[in-house]
């Protein structure tokens, strides 16, 4: 579904990723894993247009998407829930995921999802006229996934979705993302928890310095000895 | 007492005008981060297409006022696609020295199409003012009050009820997270030039009529709108809306009751404080990020 080949991409002078390459199968939870500084959420913001490569392709379901506008790559079906969970902080919840369905003409197909987001998320329901600001980290990491997916995306990526949120949360967090690929929503998910994601994940990447250096099921990663030493604490 | 409630009507009718500019000035530098020093010459420039429309080609009054918007309006586009959107991504003095000179140039335009002599506009309304018991107030005056908010109010519709506001909301907050949400964050930064332009030019078809229009008029109306949106808070609309009926409550009453030498310093004495005491805005209010 989304395939990437010998992507170099940087800010200023320095280079972020220097030739990256993976693929995302339609239907799995696929994680990248590493430190950081590593290029994970470079890769994410390059796949959404945030990031212009220098060099490599980004296909996504066969389209050559390489550098095009965030809002086509949107069009296309790809939703990017931001690192820093990133809500407008004065703007209301309900206005929040106004902003998620920006691009979508259908409105009764968007006020089903809206009812179904508020049925998933009751907190986000109660305080709909509530500033986004004023929310806990928490309900601001619910609502930035609800407004990720009122783009009724096809593939969805999350950076860093558990940064910052107490342990209790995160599990919920990471419930809600394994729903998602449940019901049938691609996942690619950055994640320094890396034990976590790679519990969660179909398959995974290792990246260090901007390239892969492991891949693999969640499974195998978790038993790389390499993986253990640096990532999992021995 | 009469004195007083003619003071409190004039600080009305300036207000306005005083409101609609700071409210233009304060969208694109809340949005773009742009600092506009064109804002006086595309003020300037709307009393000229009014005096244009009117004096010249003899157009109904009522029907040059949105000629002249949309001219402000069309200008300021011209001004963003062609200046500003090559400088996105460039630091802040670079395009505050390419507006200081974008400025220049049409205020020499003016200047060099109209010459250097004052026009005046010719109002349809009565010279006779309107008398409500002790306080008098033209006709012209009223129109311009009721033009103003009008003109203030159809923005705030603009911004708080319609998906183009909504995405102009969004990339005020955080344009790289509104690029994410489909918004096509290049179009909207030439909206928000357009609109704060048209505003500018508004508020000088407005007020050229009452005074004369000439090329330096835009001078200090800028400086005017500096003050409004310094008071209100950089970036925020209603606290311009408000700026600009407390910059003329201050000159109002600082010309009626210290001194009309004074009239023009009120402004700046007002910043001066403002900078001092509160140098975030009367109006800014903290918010909660994480």
């Amino acid at each position: 579904m989304l395939e990437i080949r010998d992507l170099v991409c940087g800010y200023g002078h320095g280079t972020a990723l220097k030739g990256l390459s993976i693929e995302v199968k339609e239907g799995q939870l696929v994680a990248l894993v590493g430190a950081n500084g590593a290029g994970k959420s470079t890769t994410l913001r390059a796949i959404s247009g945030l990031v212009p490569p220098r060099s490599g392709v980004i296909r996504f379901s066969g389209r050559d998407i390489t550098g095009a506008e965030p809002r086509r790559i949107l069009a296309h079906g790809i939703a990017h829930c931001p690192e820093g969970r990133r809500v407008f902080p004065q703007m209301s919840v309900a206005e929040n995921l106004a902003m998620g369905a920006y691009l979508r003409r259908d409105r009764p197909g968007v006020a089903a999802d809206l009812d179904r987001i508020y049925g998933e998320f009751p907190r986000l329901a109660e305080r709909r006229h509530q500033a986004a600001g004023t929310l806990s980290g928490g309900e601001q990491q619910m609502l930035a996934i609800g407004r990720a997916l009122m783009a009724r995306p096809r593939l969805v990526l999350f950076d860093e979705p558990s940064l910052g949120l107490a342990p209790t949360i995160v599990e919920r967090m990471f419930a809600v993302i394994r729903a998602i690929r449940t019901a049938g929503t691609t996942v690619l998910l950055v994640e320094q928890n890396a034990f976590a994601a790679l519990e969660l994940c179909d398959h995974a990447y290792l990246l260090e310095t901007g390239r892969v250096v492991r891949a693999g099921t969640g499974s195998a990663l978790i038993a790389d000895p390499h993986v253990r030493e640096a990532y999992l604490g021995g | 007492m009469d004195q007083l409630l003619q003071h409190l009507v004039n600080t009305l009718i300036l207000g306005g005008t005083y409101a609609l500019l700071g409210v233009g000035l304060t969208l694109i530098f809340g949005i773009m981060n742009v600092v506009n020093f064109t804002h006086g010459a595309l003020y300037t420039v709307g009393a000229y297409l009014m005096y244009l429309a009117v004096a010249a080609l003899g157009l109904n009054f009522f029907l040059a006022l949105p000629v002249a918007i949309a001219g402000g309006l069309a200008l300021g586009a011209v001004i963003e696609v062609l200046l500003l959107r090559p400088l996105r991504g460039q630091d802040i003095d670079t395009t505050m020295l390419v507006m200081i000179g974008a400025g220049i140039v049409l205020q020499s335009s003016t200047l060099w199409t109209f010459g250097g002599v004052a026009k005046a506009v010719p109002s349809p309304f009565p010279q006779a003012p309107l008398q409500l018991g002790p306080v008098s107030v033209s006709w012209l005056s009223l129109f311009v009050l009721a033009g103003a908010l009008l003109l203030i109010g159809l923005t705030y519709a603009l911004i708080n009820r319609t998906k183009l506001g909504l995405a102009m909301r969004a990339a005020f907050q955080d344009a790289d997270t509104a690029a994410l949400m489909g918004v096509d964050v290049r179009g909207i930064y030439t909206a928000t030039f357009a609109l704060g332009s048209s505003l500018a030019a508004a508020a000088g078809a407005l007020l050229g009529p009452v005074y004369v229009v000439f090329p330096q008029m835009g001078q200090l109306a800028e400086l005017k709108a500096f003050a409004i949106v310094i008071m209100g808070g950089l970036g925020n609309v209603t606290g311009a809306a408000i700026g600009g009926f407390l910059l003329a409550l201050a000159e109002e009453f600082g010309a009626g009751y210290v001194s009309s030498g004074y009239r023009d310093a009120m402004g700046f004495l007002i910043i001066i404080a403002v900078l001092l005491w509160r140098p975030t805005g009367l109006f800014a209010k903290a918010e909660r990020i994480g």
